[in-house]
């Protein structure tokens, strides 16, 4: 509800409510006024329609009257006890027709008018007197009949003529009636289009606002989307990068281990006694041929100098001249010896005669130690 | 179709990772790990180059591609293994049977490209 324009459409729709509700309003009265009226003039219709047979009906009688007694028969008897029977009967209806007292004082008037003549004429009508009969006729002629007639039918016309205004009044407040609940509906038409344009014209502003709004939105979406878009795909790309780089070092080491153990697989394989040394002539790696050779375990040997196990055969220098200064010579240099004389010492201080070999053991240019090949002259006994 | 590799080594681990990296680049693989399979997959599915380890489970693989070689003699062969060929005596001696040989140490982005090369030299 803090939103002012919901809050302008609310206010507008209670307006155009509260005018439609008027209009119902005031339609449903001008219908009901309507409908009252219709009734009225319905009544007085009736009220003229008996008016105009008391009338018929009284000069009918009066005819048949006078025939009946200047020479008529039964039939005109009838005839004249009939009209007047009718004129009674119309008389009644338009007493009970009327609905004030004013009314109702002219329509006695009008009925005590009536009986006088119905009085009269049952008095002849009584007598059944004989056509022509000269009594009759001179009753006839005393009575003031014609002037009873005029005055009942002045008072009918009288009755007729303020039923006629009053008829006349109800059509005019009908027209009346009908203007106004034209005037009304219209009337209410144009408020509540007014109050919707109006309702438009307020909130016009705030609807091209949000429209607005909505279309920054729209394309804040789609380059948000377009980013996510983006990001996923660097993501996607950066997965299949570290996939792939996953993979190659998997093979790179998968490689190396094979490459490894297949090589280690070849120098064990080599019946001679092989030496892996370093620059300083230590024993850093052997094959399965050494220990066989020694009798001593690959720890036991491992970082031991190589002149604890295998001596040159020389006598004119001490051991470690004999052993050292040729090989380390030899590897500063770059050469190989080959099948040098010499012997080794087991585990169980035996001595064995063997050849020796010695290659460096070179990284590009540079000596980074030495492979020693021992291969006993003589098939020996395993020291282990 | 994309273009079918099969491959032959002893070692699971490198055929599944030949097979992952290969499948990547949207080729069709089969591995097997002996000659014995070889036969039955090249009737099933010629391939289009076949990757072959030195060291098989059952067969020595020079043996397993010269027997191809009599019924497939157009299938070209890279030798992928870790033992170390002399080139020269590779193309010298092995050059009517293999197409390529490359060292299990070489990068695996260089033996796809090698693989890539093999295959489009074979449609060509």
């Amino acid at each position: 509800m803090n939103d002012p324009t919901i809050r302008r459409v609310l206010i507008v729709f209670g307006l155009a409510a509260v005018a439609v509700l008027l209009i119902a309003t005031v339609t449903v009265r001008n219908l009901n006024r309507e409908a009252a009226s219709s009734d009225w003039v319905n009544h007085t219709h009736a009220v003229l329609s008996e008016l105009q047979s008391v009338s018929a009906n009284l000069r009918a009688g009066e005819a048949s009257l006078r025939t009946f007694v200047f020479g008529g028969g039964r039939t005109d008897r009838l005839a004249t006890r009939d009209a007047f029977d009718r004129l009674e009967e119309h008389v009644g209806v338009l007493q009970a027709l009327m609905r004030n007292e004013a009314q109702s004082a002219q329509a006695d008037n009008i009925a005590t008018l009536v009986g006088r003549r119905l009085e009269f004429a049952n008095s002849i009508l009584k007598e059944n007197p004989a056509p022509g009969d000269a009594d009759t006729v001179a009753k006839l002629a005393r009575d003031n009949g014609l002037a009873a007639i005029a005055e009942i039918e002045r008072a009918i016309a009288k009755l007729r003529d303020e039923q006629m205004t009053l008829l006349a009044e109800r059509d005019r407040l009908s027209v009346i009636h009908a203007q106004s609940t034209r005037w009304t509906v219209w009337t209410g038409v144009a408020v509540n289009f007014l109050l919707l344009a109006g309702a438009v014209w307020l909130i016009r502003d705030d609807i091209a606002a949000r429209k607005r709004v909505a279309a920054v939105l729209a394309e804040a979406n789609d380059q948000l989307e377009v980013k996510v878009r983006e990001r996923t795909q660097e993501l996607a790309t950066a997965n299949e990068h570290l996939a792939a780089e996953n993979l190659e070092r998997r093979w790179a080491n998968e490689a190396l281990e094979h490459q490894i153990h297949y090589n280690q697989v070849i120098v064990n394989s080599i019946n001679d006694a092989v030496f892996v040394l370093t620059k300083s002539l230590n024993i850093s790696r052997i094959n399965p041929a050494v220990v066989h050779l020694t009798g001593y375990d690959a720890p036991q040997l491992v970082n031991r100098p190589l002149n604890s196990i295998v001596h040159l055969a020389s006598d004119s220098a001490t051991p470690h001249e004999q052993l050292f200064d040729p090989i380390l010579q030899a590897l500063k240099e770059g050469r190989d010896l080959r099948d040098l004389p010499a012997e080794t010492e087991d585990r169980l201080k035996r001595r064995n005669r063997v050849t020796l070999t010695v290659f460096p053991l070179q990284d590009g240019a540079k000596v980074v130690g030495g492979i020693a090949i021992v291969r006993p002259l003589h098939p020996l006994t395993s020291a282990s | 179709m994309n273009s079918h590799i099969l491959i032959v080594d002893d070692e699971a681990p490198i055929r599944e990772m030949l097979r992952l990296a290969l499948t990547r680049r949207g080729y069709r693989v089969t591995d097997v790990a002996s000659a014995f399979e070889v036969e039955s997959a090249v009737r099933h599915d010629p391939p289009d180059l076949i990757v072959s380890d030195l060291q098989l489970e059952d067969s020595d693989g020079l043996a397993m591609i010269a027997q191809l070689k009599k019924s497939h003699p157009n299938v070209p062969v890279l030798l992928l293994t870790g033992v170390f060929l002399d080139p020269e005596v590779v193309h010298g001696t092995l050059g009517n049977q293999i197409t390529a040989y490359l060292h299990k140490t070489t990068s695996l982005s260089k033996i796809m490209e090698e693989i890539d090369r093999l295959v489009r030299e074979k449609q060509a």
